[in-house]
């Protein structure tokens, strides 16, 4: 049994290799976009509302009401970024109910990779909303002594991302593996019941931590005009 | 080694495939579909407002009109009910003045003939009273009387004021001499001898050449009459009566002034036979 999917190798060609980690993410990448091209093909602005269609407008005004609550601002820009982290997190750790299936999610590099994406992204959206010299100085608040602090602490909230949803997901896996050795059939239903739970909550969890990181990098410059203001 | 450098850059590649593809094929058109369904519902309800407000015009449009209508109705009716009344009153007028010119026709008709049959009543009165006095002067006439009578005839007729005696010749002349005595008496020759002597001593030029006829007339009571052509020289008591006659219908007729003027007319020719 192994514990890393990265080191399930399906197919390798010289120093190109596919392990599971990608194809499985290449199957939830192509599930979510053929689905949603099955139903947005066919969108109808008035009348009856088809099911599938009805199903993407409540999850995607969710997850703007989502966004708006977290950051007071309008989620039109960050919808793309912080609503894909959620559904492919989500749904990455949701396919985990179908036998043979091992999430990406559940593999430290995929976990690490969007990691570095938020970590990536902040910066990004904070420099798009406030101009780089007003982001950066932030870095050199409420003191230029603080520099050092905010740098780990902007080091150290991304790991804490990528091994916070890493370790849920991979001891979800484990654990039922785990519990298929000692009590077989029933009691391992209901733990995988609770990882759907978990799964869901960790991609919850995920994309809501990215947009209060991302918020905090682009209201700075808010807040300083407010001071201003005063 | 739990982290594969590897697997972390394909991953975040296959990453931002995902965003790029979820954002090509799933927001972009769930959002598109949401804010036109907005904008439909604003835009329907918007139309719902105008058409309300378009509709609420037009009904106090009609409820205006209607009431308008009503009015017009009205005043129709009371139009009506006002013309009926003045032709119901107009109506009665004129069968109230009907009746009324009705009742003063019957009451002059009524009237008139009363009058006639009173103006007949004293006409037959008057004529009644002078045929009673000329029946009983008719009864008293006799010898002696015809005597007086022929005496004052003589008299009268010898005493012809001159502008009757040119007259009287006048007559004469145009009669060719011819004269008519009437009578109620019988005439003796003895008295034409006496009227022709006073004729020419009245008329000189007559040269004794009268033609003298003798008529016999009950009528005329107990006198004379001497007719030369249209002149006439008479005394008699009938023409006293007529006289009388005359003056005592006139007297009898004189309340109805309608009749005073033929009476008056009557009385004038009267005076002038006598």
């Amino acid at each position: 049994m192994t514990i890393n999917p990265d080191e399930i190798v399906l197919f390798q060609w010289d120093w190109f290799k596919i392990n599971s980690t990608i194809a499985y993410t290449w199957l939830v990448i192509f599930l979510l976009t053929f689905g949603s091209w099955l139903v947005t093909r066919r969108l109808s602005s008035e009348g009856k509302l088809s099911r599938w269609q009805n199903l993407l407008e409540v999850l995607i005004t969710g997850i703007k009401s989502q966004i708006r609550e977290v950051s007071r601002q309008d989620p039109g820009p960050y919808l793309p970024f912080v609503g894909t982290l959620f559904i492919f997190i989500a749904v990455s750790n949701v396919l985990a109910i179908v036998p043979g299936y091992v999430p990406p999610t559940s593999s430290l590099s995929t976990t690490a990779a969007l990691a570095i994406c938020v970590f990536i992204a902040v910066p990004v959206f904070g420099i798009a909303s406030q101009g780089v010299l007003n982001y950066l100085r932030q870095y050199i608040q409420p003191t230029f002594f603080m520099l050092p602090f905010n740098l780990i602490g902007e080091l150290s909230r991304t790991l804490a991302l990528a091994v916070r949803l890493y370790g849920n997901m991979m001891s979800g896996t484990i654990i039922v593996a785990i519990l298929l050795t000692i009590t077989p059939l029933i009691f391992p239903v209901i733990m995988q019941a609770l990882g759907l739970l978990t799964g869901l909550i960790q991609a919850y969890i995920f994309a809501i931590l990215a947009m209060v990181y991302i918020a905090s990098a682009s209201r700075a410059r808010e807040e300083i005009e407010k001071k201003g203001e005063k | 080694m739990i982290i594969d450098w590897y697997t972390i850059i394909f991953q975040i590649i296959n990453f931002m495939i995902l965003v790029f593809l979820l954002r090509r094929f799933l927001y972009g058109p769930v959002i598109r579909a949401m804010d036109e369904r907005e904008q439909k519902i604003v835009q329907r309800e918007e139309d719902a407002e105008v058409k309300k407000k378009e509709a609420e015009q037009e009904s106090q449009a009609y409820r205006r009109k209607k009431e308008e209508l009503e009015e017009q109705e009205e005043e129709i009716l009371e139009q009506a009910q006002t013309a009926a009344e003045k032709e119901k009153r107009e109506l009665l007028d004129q069968a109230r003045q009907e009746v009324d010119e009705t009742r003063l026709r019957w009451h002059e008709a009524f009237e008139r003939e009363k009058e006639t049959f009173v103006s007949e009543l004293r006409r037959r009165i008057g004529h009644q009273a002078c045929a009673v006095a000329r029946r009983c002067l008719q009864d008293l006439a006799d010898a002696r009387l015809e005597e007086m009578t022929w005496e004052l005839f003589l008299k009268k007729l010898s005493h012809l004021p001159d502008r009757d005696r040119s007259e009287l010749e006048k007559a004469l002349e145009k009669s060719g001499n011819k004269l008519t005595l009437r009578t109620a008496f019988e005439t003796t020759s003895a008295r034409g001898e006496e009227l022709k002597e006073i004729l020419e001593q009245l008329v000189p030029e007559l040269d004794g050449e009268i033609n003298l006829a003798t008529v016999a007339d009950e009528n005329l009571i107990c006198g004379l009459e001497l007719d030369a052509g249209g002149y006439r020289v008479a005394w008699n008591m009938d023409s006293y009566l007529e006289g009388v006659e005359e003056q005592v219908l006139k007297e009898l007729e004189q309340k109805n002034p309608l009749e005073d003027k033929d009476s008056g007319e009557e009385g004038v020719s009267g005076d002038e036979q006598a």
